[in-house]
């Protein structure tokens, strides 16, 4: 056919090949039983079938290995692997031939071949073969430079170069969701939602917390010892499917005291995410830092230590506060004072002093309420004021405690 | 108790922050390369993109425009064409000019549509629209709705046209004749006509002599084992080679079978020869063929079926002469009691409520057939004439020239008899093409031809043999949509006339279905051949409920219809074998059906279900979930079935056996697959080929490997001294299309090396070879 070709011919072929997983060939079984016209014809047809099972020829999904069909989809993060094969289709030996494989990214340009070095000869229906692999790190078009460059028997120095191209595709798509607890613990759920179209098993997703965090993941279901995914027996995600993961970060001690509170935009961590598709084809990816806004807790901070989840009628209790001074340089003078509600009233002095509180420090404070009325009760009513700022603070609506009778607390 | 913080909590919580695409770093990058370079941050990378786009992709455009026609001067030789973006397997080639344009405006789309995602907080799920497409289905419909063609006339019009009024007439009213009868018909229509035989006369002989045995069957009372529940078929089959004269055929199949010599020999061997040589039975000695035929109507129903046909011209003599002569019963009804156990076994079934209505208004003769709803019967035709052809010699044709392709000799519908021994060796050469048309051409003769769909007929169970072998083959040829059709007149298989109540004359006593179990099956599983597997679960959902119920039937000690007959424990036995396997059978369809909708976790537990029907395939279906567990990726759950297989291998006597050795190194290769090992995996391979060296499967998966390795040039020696040596097993397509493919890879000339794989397969192929795999188009 090239002989047809009548513009300038080349000694040298290049072929390149992409090197996705093969797969395995499926049949289509059809089957009679045996009193059936055909008798045993179509089960001696099954069996001669090389693609069948031997012994389950029913079964649909053979174990021949059928190379890819087609380029496929590459997504980031997957190994993008090519067979580039140069082959001598003339009829003299050619010499000192090099090959040389390049990606080029919208950013930069990588060499990916093993090696540069040059053959010295190539002799007639005889090929240089290599295979490639990179780890794809962009999205969007890549295009693969192939060159070639030989000199011919006549010692005339040849050169040609061909262009592959192909898009890199998005294979996942991530959402993240922050929940803060009073605890300083923070909440992450990440969604991660396959766009590819084939089924992913997602082998592991796990987040790297930042230095200031430990981090516990919540995706596991411990019985009897014995670790169970939340997400039950499927191990894989089908296209589009999306799962959510759910993660506690935690201050590491020394962040959390050493800071008293963790304040603005800060950095969480990232997720690594590993998976793997057909025959075990592996993708990773990382996302960026994951970053959360903490949630601002004014200039002063009064947080519940302790509280008793159930109090009995008109009989006080103690409650324990935490009061911290969030601002960064100002000493704060504070006064404590306590309005009574309807139901919860408190015991004790009101428009207490409770002296100078420095820039990130803290101080605990056990506080006795009454309550008068059954029922879920709100603890409300607490007022501080800065008193060289002249500011007030109002903290309603800091905890509940159910109030029970005493009679039915006893009996209980 | 400790309170969330909802005010702040509020605004944190609502605020979905979406990673885009361009968050999405690698892990590596920050050690191996700058952030600027790599980090596609979203703003970045979207203005960028799209500013840069016009500029700097405008530059990489014209670089490529450079490029492009540099290379296009370079590429002129075959391989660009070949290296085309339809090419499988093969890269891109960035020459093509058109291409290229075309995926700009596709490039600046994924984009925009990045950094749209990246600002809102609402995923936009149409990513997956550029990455579409990597499964495609490819149905090829092969409809030839021209008239019947003029040679299947010459042969099967003449008798056809009258079997119409015949065959409707005999098949419903014959009184005593057994399953049999049937393939009578059509075998001696398909006899009669290559050979000296007018149309006229041939059936009414040969339904005669099978009658006989169904009914010497039943009085005699053989032993079920010994019964051949259809010795017409099985016989006719099973004795392909014996005899070209299909009469003589017909006789041998009742000779041989013991039970039969007996009975029939005397009496059916000099009719039968008779029959065959167009003379008319002994019995009835009325020279015409509807008389023959009616004289077997008339004695019994008078009253019921008498309607359908207009005229019954019915002579009770010669019946009970017949009957006298053969059976030696004097009461027709207690023959008729006597149904074979295997029969009864075989083809029970449970009809609908609305259908078992109708017949045992059949049965009780509430009213005639008359008045049945046209909508209630099957009336199945061909919807395509002729699907002969054959690709390879076309393909010859076109590559080779005319006389290479005169040289490629198949079988085809006429070369071979017009009869089952014909149509067996049609499959066996792999001619499926010729065998469907053949089924065809046998359905004409039965009155149910091209055209006729729509038009009322009878069954037989013969007749249903022919379309369940027929749509077989078009299922296993791949036209999906011709089967689909041809099997839409026979609706959900559950029509009052598609039981052997329904004619109660011709199959006196005889209950359950026509349609074989395998019949069902294939239905049911043809609809995820045309992308619908709900609706194949949900048919075979409904045949589970049936087996279900007919095994719960046997055990509750009644009859596999529930109704109350004495089975003897051996027999009950035997039934209950046959239906856990037939339900097995069902679960493997259910289980192949899901792995087709790649519902996995489905899929396993349905072929672990199977194991339970076939515990001997343990091995084999553990292995099975095993590659489907590789499929998905998951390594970790694929080795532990395979460590299952092993185990049970193990533990089975057999543990030695290369058989079954073979399957653990099969599977020790796929595992290192999936890990990526392919020089490991292409040990292993190579083990079983130690153990068994023709391995099909062994030898390509081993070539494939090497391919991996990059040797390609080994891996193709390999694969070709295989097809050299032993073309009846490396014919295969899915070998031939690694061939090929590495042919492409290869050089240049992969069109000769492909023409050559095209003439061997001339040689040695039929006409079903799918001739996609050597990719010459």
């Amino acid at each position: 056919m090239d002989v047809n070709q009548p513009k300038q011919e080349h000694l040298l072929a290049l072929k390149v090949m992409r090197l996705t997983k093969p797969t395995l060939f499926t049949n289509i079984p059809v089957t009679c039983e045996e009193r059936d016209l055909p008798g045993d014809l179509f089960s001696t047809l099954m069996k001669d079938d090389p693609s069948t099972v031997k012994g389950a020829e029913t079964l649909m999904l053979g174990e021949m290995l059928t190379l890819p069909q087609n380029f496929g989809n590459i997504f980031l993060g997957e190994t993008f692997s090519s067979y580039i094969s140069v082959h001598n289709d003339s009829n003299q030996v050619v010499k000192d031939i090099q090959v040389k494989a390049d990606l080029q990214t919208s950013s930069q340009r990588l060499n990916l071949s093993a090696s540069t070095a040059v053959v010295s000869e190539l002799k007639p229906d005889s090929c240089i073969d290599d295979v490639i692999h990179h780890e794809v790190k962009e999205i969007g078009t890549h295009i693969l430079v192939c060159a070639v460059s030989y000199t011919t028997q006549t010692g005339e120095k040849m050169y040609f170069r061909k262009f592959f191209k192909f898009q890199v595709l998005k294979p996942l798509d991530v959402k993240t969701k922050f929940y803060n607890a009073e605890t300083d613990e923070v909440f992450l759920e990440a969604q991660i939602q396959n766009i590819t179209t084939s089924p992913m098993f997602m082998e592991k997703v796990s987040l790297e917390p930042s230095i200031m965090y430990n981090v516990s993941e919540l995706n596991t279901v411990i019985t009897n010892g014995d670790g169970c995914s939340t997400f039950g027996t499927k191990t894989y995600l089908q296209p589009l499917d999306t799962r959510q993961y759910l993660y506690c970060l935690k201050p590491k001690p020394e962040f959390a005291e050493k800071a008293g509170v963790i304040k603005g935009v800060t950095v969480i961590g990232k997720l690594d995410i590993v998976w793997k598709t057909n025959l075990g084809e592996r993708g990773r990816l990382q996302t960026s830092q994951l970053q959360r806004m903490a949630p601002g807790y004014g200039d002063v901070r009064l947080s519940i230590e302790t509280i008793p989840d159930t109090v009995r009628l008109e009989e006080p209790f103690d409650i324990t506060c935490k009061i911290t001074n969030c601002s960064s340089e100002r000493t704060m003078d504070l006064v404590l004072e306590m309005c009574n509600t309807n139901a919860i009233h408190w015991c004790g002095v009101s428009g207490r002093q409770l002296g100078k509180l420095h820039p990130s420090s803290s101080l605990h404070l056990t506080l006795a309420l009454l309550s008068s009325v059954q029922g879920l009760q709100s603890v409300s009513g607490l007022r501080l004021t800065d008193t060289f700022l002249k500011r007030t603070y109002e903290y309603d609506d800091i905890a509940q405690v159910c109030v029970v009778s005493s009679k039915l607390q006893a009996e209980s | 108790m400790e309170k969330l913080e909802t005010s702040n909590e509020d605004e944190a919580g609502t605020s979905r922050e979406e990673v885009g695409p361009n968050d999405i770093k690698l892990i590596q990058e920050e050690i191996l390369f700058n952030e600027e370079t790599i980090d596609l941050d979203a703003d970045a990378f979207g203005s960028e993109e799209n500013v840069t786009l016009s500029e700097d992709s405008g530059n990489l455009l014209d670089k490529l425009n450079d490029q492009m026609m540099e290379s296009v001067i370079i590429s002129d030789s075959p391989n660009i064409s070949e290296d085309d973006a339809g090419e499988l397997g093969c890269l891109q080639d960035i020459v093509d000019e058109i291409e290229s344009h075309e995926v700009l405006p596709l490039e600046q789309e994924i984009n925009k549509e990045c950094k749209e995602s990246g600002n809102s907080t609402e995923h936009a799920g149409t990513h997956d629209s550029a990455s579409s497409g990597q499964q495609h289905v490819e149905i090829k419909v092969v409809v030839s709705p021209s008239e019947p063609s003029p040679e299947a006339e010459n042969t099967l019009q003449s008798p056809s046209s009258e079997h119409e009024h015949e065959l409707v007439t005999p098949d419903s009213k014959q009184p005593q004749s057994d399953d049999v009868i049937p393939v009578c018909t059509i075998f001696s229509k398909g006899n009669s006509q290559p050979s000296f035989l007018g149309s006229d006369g041939f059936e009414s002989q040969l339904i005669k002599s099978p009658s006989f045995t169904g009914e010497i069957k039943s009085t005699t009372k053989l032993q079920t084992q010994v019964v051949q529940p259809s010795p017409s078929l099985s016989n006719f089959f099973s004795d392909n080679g014996n005899t070209q004269s299909p009469a003589a055929d017909f006789f041998d199949s009742f000779t041989t079978s013991s039970n039969f010599i007996s009975v029939s020999n005397p009496n059916a061997a000099p009719a039968v020869p008779e029959i065959a040589h167009g003379s008319l039975t002994p019995e009835s000695g009325t020279p015409t063929d509807p008389a023959s035929i009616q004289f077997f109507v008339g004695n019994q129903s008078l009253n019921s079926s008498g309607s359908l046909t207009a005229e019954v011209s019915q002579s009770p003599k010669p019946f009970s002469q017949i009957h006298s002569v053969f059976a030696g019963s004097d009461d027709p009804f207690a023959t008729a009691l006597n149904m074979s156990e295997m029969d009864r076994r075989n083809d029970a079934w449970l009809p609908s409520q609305d259908t078992r209505n109708i017949l045992i208004s059949v049965a009780t003769q509430k009213y005639s057939a008359v008045f049945i709803d046209k909508e209630k019967l099957t009336m199945p035709g061909l919807k395509f004439d002729n699907i002969q052809g054959d690709a390879v010699r076309d393909l010859m044709l076109r590559f080779l020239g005319e006389q290479a392709a005169m040289r490629r000799q198949v079988l085809t519908a006429l070369s071979v008899e017009q009869t089952f021994v014909g149509l067996k060796k049609l499959i066996e050469s792999k001619n499926w093409r010729a065998a469907v048309d053949l089924c065809g051409r046998l359905l004409t003769a039965h009155g149910q031809g091209y055209g006729k769909s729509g038009q009322p007929t009878n069954h037989t169970t013969d007749s249903l043999q022919l379309w369940f072998v027929r749509l077989s083959l078009l299922v296993k040829l791949g036209l999906f949509q011709n089967a689909e059709m041809e099997f839409e007149p026979f609706k959900n298989l559950d029509q009052p006339d598609l039981y052997y109540e329904y004619y109660p004359h011709v199959y006196p006593g005889r209950r359950g279905s026509m349609v074989p179990f395998s019949m069902r099956i294939l239905h049911a599983e043809l609809r995820q051949y045309l992308g619908n597997p709900q609706e194949s679960l949900d048919r075979l959902h409904n045949m589970k409920a049936v087996c279900l119920q007919i095994l719960d039937n046997l055990e509750k000690g009644l009859a596999e219809d529930g109704s109350l007959i004495t089975i003897s424990p051996s027999n009950r036995q035997a039934s209950v074998q046959l239906w856990r396997s037939r339900l097995g059978r069902v679960m493997y369809s259910m289980a192949n059906c899901l792995l087709m909708m790649k519902d996995y976790v489905l899929a396993v537990d349905a072929y672990q279900t199977v194991i339970r029907y076939y515990p001997e395939q343990e091995p084999q279906l553990l292995s099975g979930i095993g590659r489907i567990f590789l499929q998905i990726g998951d390594i970790k759950t694929a080795e532990k079935y395979f460590q299952d297989a092993e185990t049970v291998i193990q533990k089975s006597p057999t543990s030695n056996e290369p058989q079954n050795q073979m399957i653990v190194l099969m599977n020790r290769a796929f595992l290192h697959l999936g890990q990526n090992n392919f020089a490991e995996a292409h040990k292993f391979f190579s083990e079983v080929l130690k153990l068994d060296p023709a391995n099909a499967v062994a030898n390509n998966n081993a070539a494939v490997c090497l391919l991996y390795l990059g040797k390609l040039k080994d891996s193709l020696r390999h694969l070709e001294g295989l097809v050299q040596q032993d073309p009846k097993h490396y014919l295969h397509e899915s070998v031939l299309f690694n061939l090929t493919t590495m042919y492409e890879l290869e050089s240049s000339r992969s069109m000769q090396k492909k023409q050559a794989l095209l003439e061997a397969v001339a040689v040695k192929e039929g006409d079903s070879f799918n001739t996609q795999c050597l990719k010459l188009l």
